[in-house]
């Protein structure tokens, strides 16, 4: 007979040294990807903006995936873990693409004049000759 | 509990009464199934979040958004938080490892390891606001004064605030509450206040040139500002039609309150603009001069013309009528008094024109002094001389409102945890409190999570 804690190592396994291990690999590669998004934000990528941004949102949800699945542990749960976690990510993505019509492609519908009054562009350093 | 909840009976014990043992749906202890369920929503939250300050971001008029140097935004700061936050997150997994191995003493190392870098990661967050609010950005409408654009909207908000802080003539817009006018009085005293006690040549030391220090005070600087910069730019607008000239001269008024990054085009711009007004300059003090030369020789004349005019007269009255002479001293008379009338009118007309140059020269030379003394800021005249007018930073309120509430709400997440560390620090943290140790580490993984999307979206982007 198992008490929950006791199922609960049993599921994350006991072996904690064997944890330590894969903690400190986890951890160096955290601290390179930051090193990673950090050089790719310094780089000749930013010339080609959406480029950069994909990979730096890419290495930010590596950094994530690595964080869930061995610091909080979901690499070793059972299959509860899709029941919590597949409908919240469903509810999150739906939550951001229901403002994209009114909110993001806002300026598009912009008359001349609301535009007019709208945020200006910054001179970029290009144009400026720099 | 007397029905069996598993149709598989439990053997009865020695007793002969059954014993029955907890199944749970998941196989996970209830504690760990809420604090998943509390983090789903939490992932939705900031999903939302996140979400929507893309959807702002990228949904802004184009080219409009804020680069992070504009707004104080240092890189390497925020890598160093990503870094002192993943640090936490390894401390807090080896805290419970170590409670699960029965070791309490270490554990309780590890998570106060935890404890003092999120206390860590807060601090260098706090010096990071603090310098956002030395730039003047709030994130609260009655102080921030950012603008979208450089336009005649700015100029008369930046008036504005210049009259309020000479603290004088109302020429202010009327505010809409008279609550908000008390804020407004209380603020700008603070600020009077506040420049009064630092002794601004303190202040200044650091940053402005010692001549700034050693010539004006701080009312002579704002009213360098109003009548050098922003005069100067309302009449330079008026003066023209075509509307890249006035955007230009708008531009550069920002420009120099707050520049957004080196701007080539309008230190261009500035530098011409210098070379006309010191020649002008010239120009109008010869004019000036000429101007006074006739002037004096005018009046000069005059007197001269006054003594004749006398002494003729007397000369007639000496004489009397009879004198074959008097009829030509009278003709001379009347030819002198004309003459009299005409230098009279030419002088009224040399006086006014001497008047008028004197008051073209003034805004010039109030707009080279102007340029002398804040051409050398080069972070502007808000960050050079320790003020807050309003400033151009197109998008800038929508940017202040989003990096406030995003990095505000993850700070709070931040102190939350501390909280929970503080109160399992001063217990025992054997294995009995691993689970409680695991759960809490859940919670701080997640705090760790959200920064890792926000560090690149903020810092970086």
């Amino acid at each position: 007979m198992l008490t929950a804690h006791e199922a609960d190592c049993e599921t994350t396994g006991t072996g904690s040294t064997n944890h330590r291990v894969i903690f400190v690999w986890v951890f160096l590669l955290l601290i390179a990807l930051t090193g990673l998004s950090f050089w790719i934000a310094n780089s000749h990528l930013m010339e080609h903006r959406v480029l950069a941004w994909a990979a730096m949102i890419a290495v930010s949800i590596a950094k994530a995936m690595l964080v869930v699945m061995f610091f909080m542990h979901l690499w070793w749960e059972r299959a509860w873990k899709y029941v919590l976690t597949i409908p919240t990510l469903i509810m999150a993505i739906l939550l951001v693409t229901l403002l994209v019509p009114d909110v993001a492609l806002r300026t598009e519908t912009y008359s001349r004049e609301r535009q007019m009054d709208a945020a200006e562009a910054f001179i970029s350093r290009a144009a400026d000759g720099q | 509990m007397t029905v069996p909840h598993s149709p598989i009976a439990d053997p009865p014990n020695s007793t002969g009464h059954l014993v029955l043992t907890y199944e749970p749906a998941v196989p996970v202890s209830r504690g760990k199934l809420a604090v998943w369920l509390f983090l789903s929503t939490e992932i939705m939250f900031f999903t939302g979040l996140i979400g929507t300050y893309i959807v702002l971001r990228f949904g802004v008029p184009a080219g409009s958004w804020p680069a992070p140097a504009t707004v104080g935004v240092v890189e390497w700061i925020g890598a160093v938080n990503t870094f002192v936050l993943i640090c936490s997150s390894v401390t807090i997994v080896f805290a419970m490892e170590a409670a699960k191995s029965e070791l309490p003493h270490r554990a309780k190392q590890w998570l106060l390891a935890t404890f003092l870098l999120g206390s860590l990661f807060l601090g260098v967050k706090a010096y990071e606001y603090q310098s956002k609010f030395q730039h003047g950005i709030y994130p609260r409408s009655p102080r921030s004064l950012l603008y979208d654009r450089a336009d005649l909207n700015y100029l008369a908000g930046l008036k504005a605030e210049l009259d309020r802080l000479q603290g004088g003539n109302e020429t202010s817009p009327p505010v809409k509450e008279s609550a908000n006018n008390v804020v407004a009085n209380d603020v700008s005293l603070a600020d009077n206040h506040r420049v009064a006690s630092l002794g601004l040549p303190v202040a200044l030391l650091a940053a402005a040139p010692t001549s700034i220090v050693e010539s004006s005070t701080h009312a002579d600087t704002l009213a360098l500002i109003q009548t050098g910069l922003v005069q100067w730019t309302q009449q330079k607008v008026g003066r023209t039609d075509d509307p890249q000239m006035q955007k230009m001269a708008l531009s550069s008024l920002a420009h120099q309150i707050y520049p957004l990054h080196e701007n080539k085009s309008i230190e261009t711009y500035l530098a011409n603009e210098r070379l006309e007004s010191t020649a002008e300059l010239e120009k109008s003090k010869i004019e000036f001069k000429q101007a006074e030369q006739a002037l004096v020789d005018l009046q000069h004349q005059l007197e001269q013309l006054n003594t004749k005019l006398q002494s003729l007269q007397s000369t007639i009255a000496a004489s009397g009528s009879t004198d074959p002479e008097s009829a030509n001293n009278l003709a001379e008379t009347k030819q002198l008094q004309q003459e009299l009338v005409d230098k009279t009118t030419a002088s009224g007309i040399a006086a006014a024109q001497v008047t008028k140059l004197k008051d073209s020269i003034k805004p010039l030379t109030s707009r080279l002094e102007a340029m002398d003394k804040f051409g050398s800021l080069p972070a502007g005249v808000n960050l050079g001389l320790h003020l807050k007018l309003p400033m151009v930073i197109p998008s800038g309120n929508t940017w202040a409102s989003t990096y406030f509430l995003l990095t505000g709400f993850h700070a709070i997440h931040v102190i939350g945890g501390l909280v929970a560390f503080l109160i399992l620090l001063p217990k025992q943290l054997g294995a009995n409190r691993a689970g409680l140790l695991e759960n809490i580490g859940l919670y701080w993984h997640f705090v760790d999570i959200v920064w890792i999307f926000l560090f690149p979206l903020i810092y970086l982007f």
